[in-house]
């Protein structure tokens, strides 16, 4: 025990000040191979039914945070732990993982990663048997940790054959299991579609709610899980503590300060921030769509009084919904379609089956040039199908699909690459040469292109996506966002105007994925088609000039971004949400259909 | 994806036939001497009795199902014709010149010796194979692992680690299937034939290594946290009994194998070669 005031406390009748069952003071972590240690000097504690939210920026250590608290770091993953991290009283890296087990239970990122067996049952009874309790303890603990979670009725099913949100149910079933009052949740949600996510913060919503469990949480998708927050405490760039107190005061008070740090705020925050910035005085900053639409009719009505020269409704609705600057993808868009007469990308009738099971039935879609798509839609709604049919990663049935002046079911892959780049969600399957320029370099050596032009060619890639100091690196051995850059980059190098994405940002953070859409947004503003598909609407509302909504491989709907999302019932109907934007603004009297934040007033003031 | 069909956990349904009954470990070490056996023989009856042994135990011990069926009726006797032949066509011809001609095209010429050879070759395989079968089609891998723990004193960590890395197998099809597609997206073609395919196949090698390191790390630190490999031993569920009648049917096989090698008795020491 590391100090007197952590002595077992017996277990009843605690005295009301608990004994927390995590403490931090002054830890500090840093890996064998990091110059610095990310976390540094951080201290804060959890008590038994608190939430706790971990913020930080990319790079601050808030999963290096996680891993030690239930002691894989330093016991399994070895790194150098300064400071106390103490469980229940225990010091963490001098604990076993086993017995730190029974009193921090971990839910991870990727849902098959951790399953280990062949039935629900036997998944959460993992956890308990590696205790060896007794069967029947065994049997109760299970029982109640799927029945917490719902998934009682399914304990005889291979875990397979649950959708992403229900494996990562299951995964939260065996962490209770585990008996444990703390659980550590590290981005949760990252891998799901809208309707998972929602479904293991109603579980979550759901342990908490007895109030004798913990949680630690580490999550960018703060509209999910703000609901259930009651704490945030915010890591800044280098690791330190940074802020440490109740969700809605850190949030509120230091919005400003957090985005600055690149820590991702509640979209309803972000748009209350830009709102206030042209002086409407929204204090408190709202936190979830809800409270931004409760907020806003009063500041609005206050506003239009003191304004004078905007008296009706009219010039107000038109002084909002201004334009921004010249990339806004909205008033860009129109005007290059208008000018080429026929669709760049044309499908139609394309049916598509794999493995004998139709994924796509009877498509018809036209894409104009220069227009930024995004393809959405519930997991196995076909999104990847449709979009790989049309880049020809799979060749789709021939005369369905006509991409400028090819026909993917018969183009060799050299002849579409030279018309469409398409950009897999793992970067690395991609990667075919030993260096980064000679992966530049690649797709125009095949094509015999003189060696002058290749290296200029590549020369000016590497320096436009920031990769001039890596060209002989391999690879693999870059950054996440270096090699996102470098699959974007390999995909244009052939000169392609349309340029296809399956789901780039998926379990990337918030910094890394605001990196590759900015570069997006650029590649679109000179002119590149950009095609992508995701799970995130506010990206979407955010980026998208027009949208396609699938369902159960169909065009649900398919236009402006504003026209599909204005339908909220469809959005729902398709499995998926409205951005929360859209959500807090709609049927607000100049504000209806307005779902990006850009379409909010400029932040400058006239 | 064919490599997903196969799954390690899928549940017997209860059955009353008796080789579900049977501890998994018994279901192989009956089979196993005869298979050991088998490797030395050279004649036709021998494998013939022993895989007739097995369709016997299989269709009266196993739950008939349409891939138990397939197996026996189809692939099994495909496999010993296909085999047969293939090995008859390829015996060396002057070591059964002696034997009556089958078959003339041309210079070449067909043996009785020939198809002999070729069929008993292919018979003692598919004997080993339908003798595999009784344990294999009647044992989930759940349960060998577990008998194999329980009985044999295998290290639990050894054999559900094993286990679970029986997930990975769907998911590397999947994620070797995106690559191959990848690398077509890119034009790595690099031609056809035998040796650009094996280069594309090396081409693979790396991302594929560098996907599957990671999600065992993954793996292995969720299993850590859920406490596996704490103690020495393990709660176990289910149980896997070794009961008397798996020393019956043991014995009752291991009977059975010594009298059908007695009774062919396959190896003509010092005798005359059988005409």
């Amino acid at each position: 025990m590391t100090s007197p005031d952590s002595a077992d406390a017996p277990l009843a009748g605690g005295p009301p000040a608990l004994e927390p069952l995590l403490r931090l003071r002054g830890a500090a972590i840093r890996h064998e191979d990091a110059a610095a240690a990310t976390p540094s000097d951080v201290s804060f504690e959890v008590r038994p039914g608190e939430v706790v939210l971990v913020l930080g920026p990319s790079g601050s250590g808030k999963s290096t945070l996680a891993l030690s608290l239930n002691g894989l770091i330093p016991h399994a993953l070895p790194a150098h732990v300064t400071g106390t991290i103490a469980v229940a009283g225990m010091p963490a890296s001098e604990t076993s993982v086993a017995v730190l087990s029974t009193h921090v239970a971990m839910v991870f990122q990727d849902p098959d990663a951790q399953l280990f067996t062949g039935s629900v049952m036997d998944e959460v009874a993992f956890g308990p048997e590696n205790l060896r309790m007794p069967v029947e303890e065994v049997l109760a603990r299970s029982e109640a940790a799927l029945r917490r979670v719902g998934l009682w009725d399914r304990r005889a099913e291979n875990p397979d054959r649950l959708s992403g949100g229900g494996r990562q149910r299951l995964a939260i079933a065996c962490a209770l299991a585990m008996g444990s009052p703390l659980l550590v949740l590290d981005e949760p949600t990252a891998n799901l579609d809208p309707a998972g996510t929602e479904e293991v913060y109603v579980a979550l919503a759901d342990v908490v709610a007895d109030g004798d469990r913990a949680i630690v949480l580490i999550e960018h998708n703060l509209d999910a899980a703000i609901g259930v927050v009651d704490r945030v405490v915010v890591l800044d760039q280098a690791g330190r503590l940074a802020f440490d107190g109740p969700a809605h005061e850190v949030l509120r008070r230091n919005a400003d300060v957090l985005l600055a740090m690149g820590v991702w705020l509640p979209t309803a925050t972000l748009a209350a921030l830009r709102l206030r910035d042209v002086g409407y005085p929204l204090d408190p900053l709202p936190l979830t769509p809800a409270e931004l639409r409760e907020a806003l009719p009063a500041v609005l009505e206050g506003v239009r009084r003191l304004r004078t020269s905007a008296p009706d409704q009219a010039n107000f609705a038109a002084s909002v919904l201004m334009p921004r600057t010249s990339p806004d993808p909205e008033a860009a868009a129109p005007a290059s379609a208008a000018l080429s007469s026929a669709p760049l990308i044309s499908v139609s009738r394309l049916t598509v089956a794999r493995h004998r099971r139709p994924v796509l039935h009877d498509i018809h879609l036209d894409i104009a040039a220069g227009s930024f798509v995004a393809v959405i839609g519930a997991n196995g709604a076909g999104k990847t199908t449709l979009v790989q049919a049309i880049a020809g990663v799979v060749p789709p049935p021939r005369g369905r699909v006509r991409v400028a002046d090819l026909d993917p079911g018969r183009a060799s892959p050299r002849e579409l690459s030279a018309r469409v780049g398409f950009v897999f969600q793992n970067p690395e399957h991609q990667f075919i040469a030993h260096t980064v320029f000679d992966e530049l370099a690649h797709g125009m050596r095949l094509r015999h292109a003189p060696e002058a032009e290749v290296q200029e060619r590549v020369r000016g890639m590497l320096d436009r996506f920031g990769l001039a100091d890596k060209a002989d690196a391999h690879p693999f051995l870059l950054s996440g966002g270096q090699k996102r850059r470098l699959s974007v980059g390999t995909a244009l190098i052939a000169g392609a105007p349309i340029l296809v994405l399956d789901e780039p940002t998926f379990g990337q953070d918030r910094a890394r994925a605001d990196e590759l859409l900015g570069l997006l947004q650029t590649l679109n503003a000179e002119g590149t088609t950009v095609l992508i598909v995701t799970h995130d609407m506010q990206l979407v509302a955010e980026y998208a000039t027009h949208t396609v909504l699938l369902a159960d491989g169909r065009v649900r709907a398919s236009g402006t971004t504003a026209d599909v999302f204005a339908d909220h019932a469809l959005i729902e109907a398709a499995g998926l949400r409205p951005p929360p934007l859209g959500a807090a603004l709609r049927g607000l009297p100049g504000l209806d259909g307005v779902i990006r934040l850009s379409q909010l007033p400029p932040a400058v003031t006239p | 994806m064919t490599i997903g069909t196969f799954d390690p956990y899928a549940p017997s349904a209860p059955t009353s036939r008796f080789l579900y009954g049977l501890n998994p470990l018994s279901k192989f070490a009956g089979p196993a001497p005869a298979m050991l056996a088998l490797l030395f023989v050279r004649d036709l009856a021998t494998p013939l009795a022993f895989l007739a042994l097995s369709y016997v135990l299989l269709l009266v011990g196993a739950r008939i199902t349409g891939r138990l069926a397939a197996m026996l009726l189809l692939v099994i006797p495909a496999g010993v014709v296909l085999i047969g032949f293939g090995f008859a066509v390829w015996v060396d011809p002057m070591q059964v010149d002696h034997t009556v001609a089958v078959l003339r095209v041309g210079g070449w010429v067909l043996y009785t010796g020939a198809l002999e050879v070729g069929f008993a070759t292919a018979l003692r395989l598919s004997a080993i194979l339908a003798l595999a079968l009784v344990g294999g089609l009647t044992t989930t891998g759940a349960d060998l692992v577990r008998a194999g723990v329980q009985q044999l004193r295998l290290p639990y960590r050894i054999g559900y680690t094993a286990l679970a890395a029986f997930r990975f197998v769907p998911r590397f099809g999947h994620e070797l299937e995106m690559i191959r597609s990848a690398h077509r997206v890119r034009g790595h073609h690099g031609g056809h034939g035998p040796f650009s395919r094996l280069a594309r196949g090396w081409g693979y090698v790396v991302p594929l290594l560098a996907g599957a390191i990671r999600h065992a790390e993954r793996v292995a630190l969720a299993m850590d946290a859920r406490a596996f490999g704490a103690h020495p031993t393990r709660t176990e569920r289910y149980r896997m009994p070794f009961r008397a009648r798996d020393i019956v049917f043991i014995v009752l096989f291991w009977a059975a194998s010594i009298a059908l090698l007695w009774y062919w008795f396959p190896w003509q020491l010092g005798g005359s070669p059988r005409p």
